[in-house]
Parts: C-alpha cells; sequence; structure tokens
C-alpha cells in the first residue's frame, strides 16, 4: 500500500514534463548532440532500415552491441529506457505465451526472439538519432534534406507548446481532483480508484483542447506579424536559416568508426559462419 | 496635404468582424503624432484592441470582414500594403504575450522576425532588441524557464526587433506585477524618448497614464470620443467615469474633497476646480499647499489640536483597526488552518531542486480575511497548493480544521478547502457554467442542489449567462463565475490566486465587493495577490512572503508603514496611502474615501479652531 502511494507520488504530472523536457532539450553536451543532424540522419538510413533485412543473429547482437553504447552515449533519460523496456518485455512474454499454447517449441521460439533483437536494435537506433538531437536541431536536419517547412516548424514549434500544454493539462486535471470525488475504498487490486484516475484523466483533455484553440488565435496572429508567411517561398530565408550547419571532424570520425564496427562484425559473422 | 508630423492618420474607419453583426469600429477618425506616448482607453468591448489591430493591416488583410474608411501608417496605406510590410512599421505586444513567442529559446525568439525577412544578420538584430529592453538572461534559456515579467520583456524585443517606428503594447500592466510592470514602463519610455518610438498602450491603469503617457485616447462603442494630452484628460472625471475608467486616486480624493466646494475645508472654495493634480507628486503639492496653511495657523497651539489626530472612529468603523490575533485565536477556538514547519521543493528541468518554502509555520482563525503578497516567485501559489492538499509538505505538516494533507487527498479535502485558480479558464471543466457550479455537489449527491445552484447563480449575478460556455465569457464574467464555482463547494476555507488580475478596474471593484461578502460564507479567506488597493481595502491580516520565507505577519499597519519591508518584497503601496503619508497625516489612508473623510474631518476642526481663535 504504501509502496503503491509512494509510487504514485513519483509519477506526478510534473516528473513527466521534466522527463519529456529533459529527453527533448537536456542532452545538449553530449558528443552525438555536437554532430551535424544531416550525419545521424545517415546513420540512421543504415542501422534503421538494415537489421530487417539481416538474419545472423551474431551480427544482430553486434548491432544491438553498439546500439546499446550509443543509447548510452545520448544519455536518454530513464523513462524512454523504461518504456522501451516495458515494450519488449511485454511482446517477448507474449510471444513465449502464444508459442506454448500452440504447442510450439524451443524451434518456433527462436525466431521469435530473433525478431525482438531485430526490433529492439532499431528501437534504440531511432532513440540514438532522434534523442541526442534536439528538437531545434531535428527540425533544422528535416529542413536541409528537403522537408517541408511546415513540417520542420511544426516539430520545433510543438515542443515549444509542450511545457505549456503539460501544466495547463495538470491544472484541469487538478481541478476534477479538486472538486471531484474519489471512490471511499480503493476496490480489488486499487480498480475503484485506477478506474477513477483514469477517467479523470481522459476526461481532462476536453477542456485542454478548447482553450488550445483559444491561444492558438494569437500565436497565429503573431506568425503573420513576424513574416512567417512572408519568408514561406523565399529560398534566401532557409539558406540564412540553416547557414550554421556543417560537417565536421567530429562527423567524419564517427562515421568512420561506425562503418568500420559493422565491416568488422560481418567479418567476424562470416568466420563463424564457416 | 497631409501632416507629415502625423505618423499616424485614420479617417472614418468602420469595421465588423466577419460573422458579427454589430460594427467594432464606428467611424473613427484619429491622427497620432510622431514620438507621441499614446494611451487608448475605454472600457471592455469598446474597440480598444480592434482599432490597433487596423495599424498593422491585421485588419483589414487577416480578418477580412466588412471594412470601410482609410489608415496611413507611417505614409502607408494599409489597404496597399500586407501585413509582412507593415510589421515592419508596427511592433505589437499582445496581451496574452506568452502565445507570442514562438522558437524555444530566448535569442532565437527575438531573432525571428528579422529571419523571416531574410536579414543576414538576424541574431545581431535580434541580440541588439534584448539589449534594448534590457532582458539579461542567457540568450539559449528556454522561454517556459523564464519569469513572466521576462517573458513580456522578451515578447517586446521581438515585437521590436525589426526597427519599427510604431510599437504597440496591448495591457501590459495586466499580466504583470507592479513592480515588474513599472520597469516595462520604464523600458517604453526610454524607446520613446531616446530612440523616437512612437508608443501606443492600451491600458486602464490611469495611475500609470499619468506617469508616463502624453496623450489620451477615450473611445466607447467604437467611436474616438477625443484625443487629448493627459493631464487635460485624466481630469475630465465625468466622461472617464461613464466609459468605466477609474482616474489616479489622487485625482479621485480631490474631487471628492473638492466636491462639497472646499478643497481647502474651510469654506473657501476651490480656486483650482480644473487644475486636480494627476500623480502623486502634484498631489503633494495640491494639497500641500492648504495644509501649510493649517499648519502656519496651527503652530503653538501644541499636540491637542492637532486636526488629523482624532480620527481612529474612520479606523474602527471599518471594522480593520483591530489588532490582528495571529498566533492566538480570539475565544480559545481551534485554528482553522495551522501550518509548522512547512518545506516544500520542486525539482527542475536540470533535476536540480527548488526549494520554494523553507520552514513555514503559521496560523489561521476564524474570520481571517488574509492577503498573501510578494514578488513572483516568493512562493505563494506553492503555500496555497499545499492547504489544498494537492501538493504535500516535504518535512512539517499542514493541518486543515485538524485533518493532516498528508494522508488526506484533495478530494476529501476539498469539503473544507477551496481554491480558485489565477487563471478561471482552468476551472471550466464543463460546457456551461452551471454545469460547473454543480459539479461538486452532484458528485457528492447532495439534495436539493438545484435550488442552491440557482441561488448561487443569482446572487454572482450569472442567471442570464448559465448555459453559455465559461472559456467564452468576458474576463469579469469569468472571474465571478469562478467566484461562484469556490462558493457552491460551501467550504470554510477559500483560497484565491490573484483574483483582480487581469481585469479592468470596473470588474476589479466589482470583484472586490464580492469578496467582502465572501466573509459571511467562510472561516478563512486567503489571497494571493499584487493587488495593493485590493490588500488595502480588505484585508484584515497580511502576509509578506520573501523567498519562500513569510517575513512579515502583521496589520496592514505594520507592512504599509515600513518602507524597507515593501522594498525588499518589491510591493508598491497604493497611491492614495503614499499620498497620506507624504503629507505627514498622522495615521496611513488606505481608501480615497477614508483620505477624503479625514481630510474634510480635519478641515473642519481646523475652522473651528480657527473660528475660536479670531
Amino acid at each position: 500500500m504504501e509502496y503503491v502511494r509512494k509510487l504514485m507520488d513519483r509519477v506526478s504530472v510534473e516528473g513527466v514534463k521534466i522527463e519529456l523536457l529533459n529527453t527533448a532539450y537536456g542532452n545538449g553536451d553530449t558528443f552525438l548532440a555536437k554532430l551535424d543532424p544531416r550525419t545521424p540522419f545517415l546513420w540512421y538510413l543504415y542501422f534503421g532500415i538494415a537489421p530487417w533485412f539481416i538474419h545472423d543473429v551474431i551480427l544482430l547482437f553486434g548491432l544491438f552491441f553498439l546500439m546499446a553504447l550509443t543509447t548510452m552515449m545520448s544519455r536518454v533519460s530513464p523513462l524512454i529506457i523504461g518504456i522501451l523496456c516495458l515494450g519488449l518485455l511485454s511482446q517477448a512474454g507474449y510471444l513465449l505465451i502464444v508459442s506454448w499454447l500452440f504447442g510450439g517449441g524451443g524451434e518456433t521460439i527462436l525466431p521469435l526472439l530473433k525478431l525482438t533483437l531485430k526490433l529492439s536494435v532499431i528501437s534504440l537506433a531511432s532513440i540514438t538519432v532522434f534523442c541526442s538531437m534536439d528538437p531545434e536541431k531535428l527540425s533544422d536536419g528535416l529542413l536541409s534534406i528537403g522537408v517541408p517547412k511546415q513540417v520542420s516548424f511544426g516539430i520545433a514549434y510543438g515542443y515549444r507548446m509542450l511545457p505549456s500544454l503539460l501544466e495547463e493539462y495538470h491544472h484541469i486535471f487538478l481541478s476534477f481532483r479538486l472538486r471531484g470525488k474519489a471512490p471511499e475504498r480503493h476496490g480489488i487490486l486499487y480498480l475503484r480508484s485506477i478506474v477513477y484516475f483514469l477517467k479523470i484523466a481522459v476526461l481532462s483533455f476536453y477542456p485542454l483542447i478548447l482553450s488550445i484553440a483559444k491561444r492558438t488565435r494569437t500565436t497565429v496572429e503573431a506568425l503573420e506579424t513576424k513574416g512567417f508567411s512572408y519568408a514561406y517561398q523565399s529560398p534566401e530565408v532557409k539558406r540564412i536559416k540553416l547557414s550554421h550547419m556543417k560537417f565536421t571532424r567530429r562527423d567524419a570520425l564517427f562515421l568512420a568508426v561506425s562503418v568500420i564496427y559493422v565491416a568488422a562484425l560481418y567479418v567476424l559473422a562470416a568466420q563463424f559462419n564457416l | 496635404m497631409r501632416d507629415e508630423n502625423n505618423i499616424v492618420v485614420m479617417e472614418g474607419v468602420t469595421f465588423t468582424y466577419p460573422g458579427a453583426e454589430q460594427s467594432v469600429l464606428n467611424g473613427v477618425s484619429l491622427e497620432i503624432k510622431r514620438g507621441d506616448f499614446v494611451a487608448v482607453i475605454g472600457g471592455n468591448g469598446s474597440g480598444k484592441s480592434t482599432l490597433c489591430k487596423t495599424l498593422n493591416g491585421l485588419i483589414p488583410h487577416y480578418y477580412v470582414g466588412d471594412y470601410e474608411g482609410n489608415v496611413q501608417v507611417n505614409g502607408l496605406d494599409t489597404l496597399k500594403h500586407n501585413v509582412a510590410q507593415l510589421s515592419r512599421h508596427v511592433g505589437y505586444v499582445y496581451q496574452d504575450f506568452e502565445n507570442q513567442l514562438i522558437r524555444p529559446t530566448v535569442l532565437d525568439d527575438a531573432g525571428f522576425a528579422p529571419l523571416n525577412y531574410g536579414f543576414e544578420d538576424y541574431m545581431e538584430r535580434g541580440r541588439r532588441a534584448l539589449r534594448l529592453v534590457d532582458l539579461q538572461c542567457d540568450p539559449k534559456e528556454f522561454i517556459w524557464q523564464l519569469s513572466g515579467g521576462q517573458k513580456h520583456q522578451l515578447a517586446l524585443a521581438g515585437a521590436i526587433s525589426l526597427d519599427p517606428d510604431i510599437l504597440i503594447i496591448d495591457e501590459p500592466v495586466a499580466q504583470l506585477d507592479p513592480s515588474h510592470a513599472g520597469k516595462i514602463y520604464d523600458l517604453l519610455r526610454n524607446l520613446n524618448e531616446f530612440h523616437g518610438k512612437t508608443i501606443i498602450v492600451i491600458e486602464h491603469h490611469t495611475e500609470f497614464i499619468a506617469e508616463y503617457c502624453k496623450t489620451v485616447v477615450l473611445m466607447d462603442a467604437g467611436r474616438v470620443l477625443w484625443s487629448k494630452p493627459v493631464k487635460e484628460a485624466l481630469r475630465e472625471l465625468r466622461q472617464l467615469e461613464a466609459s468605466h475608467i477609474f482616474p489616479p486616486q489622487v485625482t479621485q480624493a480631490a474631487a471628492k474633497v473638492g466636491e462639497s466646494g472646499n478643497v481647502q475645508g474651510t469654506g473657501r472654495t476651490g480656486e483650482g476646480i480644473g487644475e486636480y493634480p494627476v500623480t502623486l507628486e502634484e498631489a503633494v503639492q495640491y494639497f500641500g499647499r492648504f495644509q501649510g496653511e493649517h499648519r502656519e495657523e496651527r503652530e503653538g497651539e501644541g499636540e491637542a489640536v492637532d486636526p488629523l489626530g482624532s480620527l481612529e472612529i474612520v479606523n474602527s468603523t471599518m471594522g480593520l483597526g483591530d489588532s490582528i490575533s495571529s498566533e492566538n485565536s480570539i475565544n480559545g477556538s481551534e485554528p482553522v488552518i495551522e501550518v509548522k514547519h512547512a518545506r516544500f521543493s520542486y525539482r527542475t528541468v536540470t533535476r536540480e531542486r527548488k526549494i520554494v518554502l523553507d520552514d513555514v509555520s503559521v496560523t489561521f482563525n476564524p474570520g481571517d480575511l488574509v492577503a498573501l503578497v510578494g514578488n513572483n516567485g516568493a512562493g505563494k501559489s506553492s503555500f496555497l497548493k499545499l492547504i489544498t492538499g494537492v501538493t504535500k509538505p516535504e518535512a512539517g505538516h499542514v493541518r486543515v480544521k485538524g485533518v493532516d494533507t498528508l494522508r488526506t487527498p484533495p478530494e476529501q479535502l476539498a469539503d473544507m478547502v477551496t481554491y480558485i485558480y489565477q487563471n478561471p479558464e482552468e476551472m471550466f471543466i464543463e460546457d456551461s457554467i452551471r454545469k460547473d457550479v454543480e459539479f461538486f455537489l452532484k458528485a457528492r449527491s447532495v439534495q436539493g442542489y438545484e435550488r442552491k445552484v440557482d441561488d448561487i447563480l443569482e446572487s454572482f449575478g450569472l442567471t442570464e449567462l448559465q448555459h453559455r460556455d465559461g472559456r467564452l465569457l468576458s474576463g469579469g464574467q469569468q472571474r465571478r463565475a469562478s467566484l461562484a464555482i469556490g462558493v457552491a463547494m460551501n467550504p470554510s476555507v477559500i483560497l484565491l490566486d490573484e483574483p483582480t488580475a487581469n481585469l479592468d478596474i470596473a470588474t476589479r471593484k466589482d470583484i472586490t465587493r464580492l469578496l467582502q461578502q465572501l466573509n459571511r460564507h467562510v472561516e478563512t479567506v486567503i489571497v494571493a495577490t499584487h493587488d495593493m488597493q485590493l490588500v488595502a481595502e480588505w484585508a484584515n491580516r497580511v502576509i509578506v512572503m520573501h523567498q519562500g520565507r513569510m517575513i512579515r505577519n502583521g496589520t496592514r499597519e505594520s507592512v504599509f508603514a515600513d518602507a524597507d519591508l515593501l522594498e525588499l518584497a518589491g510591493l508598491t503601496a497604493p497611491q492614495i496611502l503614499e499620498l497620506s503619508r507624504s503629507l505627514g497625516m498622522p495615521q496611513l489612508c488606505y481608501t480615497v474615501d477614508e483620505f477624503a473623510q479625514r481630510w474634510k474631518a480635519a478641515g473642519r476642526r481646523e475652522a473651528l479652531a480657527h473660528g475660536v481663535c479670531t
């Protein structure tokens, strides 16, 4: 009981907000964060796609090891790792149950575990790339590879709004609590309380949506006065905006090490498979 | 030919928002001189913001309604130039300026407009704008880490980053605490005097207008009634009153004293009826002149005849002079709220802990009307939230009517405590006012709640509006609705966060009146506020917070008489109080009525003494 309460205290809206912001902006000083945004994109092109086509367990383990390393380097928030682990564990667990129910043995589970391994390599690669870049960098990077301006602006703006949205959501959520009535008994396995909280968690979204709609008016007008739509067509503005991006020795080093590592992996895997 | 000195020329401008039936502007004609500092005043819905939006082209280009007339801004016809072109001449700071900050970091946001206009040196322009508004923080700081005042400065920086000739600021004081508001106005004055900008503010606070502006434009029902030099304008008492504008307190005081025809109280008609003071300095001279005469005549008569000394009656009839039972309750009954050594901190984005409340101990008793004051970030809201139970103290304890908040969920405490948000919109969780007021009673299946709700809606003047969505009401109506929601919960304790922020002065008076009626329903009311007029007129106990501690807990007198304390906590006493202090009146006056009453009474005594002597 006491543990549940302590856990609830820790998993506060405030805490989630801080974790999210940290995930987005808090890792600006890592090695990976200092790369030019185009480098991770290039890198991701291989590590995000290739695992689908690799069936060699040794290769996959090697890649997994590299991804774990880069994920650690990008100092991802524990929240994200937690969510990832939860996802992978539940998937593995469900695979186990399914294969057992349908009378499969080790020979069915193995390929399924291989799939889980592939998925974790890809997930970790995504985390490395997207968590090591703050939204600004990400949006500049996307803009530079030809994604429309609205999308890249939307990403940056979405993150800028995130803290205020979370705060407002929190306020509305508390409004429900400060006027509502919680179930008097928690019920079996806290079920009643859980249902109560889930209900207000969902209900809180409606007022939030309405108030966002109201806020947006000022923002849209401000965008207009700040010349956003004026700059929309201008390639000149894009050039100025992206002029700060350039490849450095750091980028070359990162790509080179990755290539050498993967090449070595292939050699190793080939030797085992002989 | 057009006068080159006019930066804005409006001729017969009429505008109706798309879909609306009534026009918001009704044939507005107005001229604004280059380098002027203009205040646009008028009641709610008189068309002030709409007028300003015609200057940067949002009307008619962005809001395509029915538009007639001609607007020239800096020699440009607004019909022939689009918003982007006009925005290089006109900068605009919104009332809800937070929503106008678009980029995540400070320098990025300041340089956003120059970037969009294709300036290679956009960063430098952004930096220059930040210097101009004196925003001293890390240019890479995230905007959500800034305080309210800093955000306003940043919005201002964004508006001047294109170096426009005209700056429009919509209600700078509404969202800021008084010391920040003063800072913003100092900045505006600097921009006006040393950088030649023409400044237009929409403003309700005539005390700021008197001190900073040069010209006043009065609007009513979509028309410009007049445009006059500031002193002349603020003396148009009757017209201002008709538009629900309250002149500066000192002007009101002079008018009140002058009403009976004797400024000085001795029967001599005030020679300068048209010369009412509009600023504190003028008022000190104005009243001091007569006081000087009193003093000279009074010399040698001794203490006994001090004309202003024998007026404690005024104080006690207002029920405010009684000593404050801050620690021990009056009749030995249980305190309503007991806070012992409470400590609270939160984690910041950088994962550090910031202490907001540090070893706070205090008790509140039945009948306490408490004003909690102090600058932004002093810990006022955090303190209120501890009492509601939505946050728990890390050390020490908080008890409400003997119930420890640490072990009690907020839903249960809600039977005793009501918290009313600073932003009423965050309290509207249903789609009509009536449903919002009902929510608490319905959740507890109170018998016959419909009748009770009817009564409450009636007493807050919301019967007509009960089926409207709270978010679509005006600021004052929203505030009334949020109070009604609170009162419907039938609490012992009501906590209000900034109940008068963001309201025009007429609505503010209305809310103050409602607050005065609250103690009929509740035992203890605690209000966190920057509004010193509210503190002076309403509270019977004042607590000053500074950096997470309570540095003063006592009467109004103990706070307002202590200049060092006011300075430390960033508070500004109401103008009328400053006036009574400057005039050396033996007792500080908290309201205009009190001042007028004492001044007249002193005059009568004086006349009497005078009569006896001669």
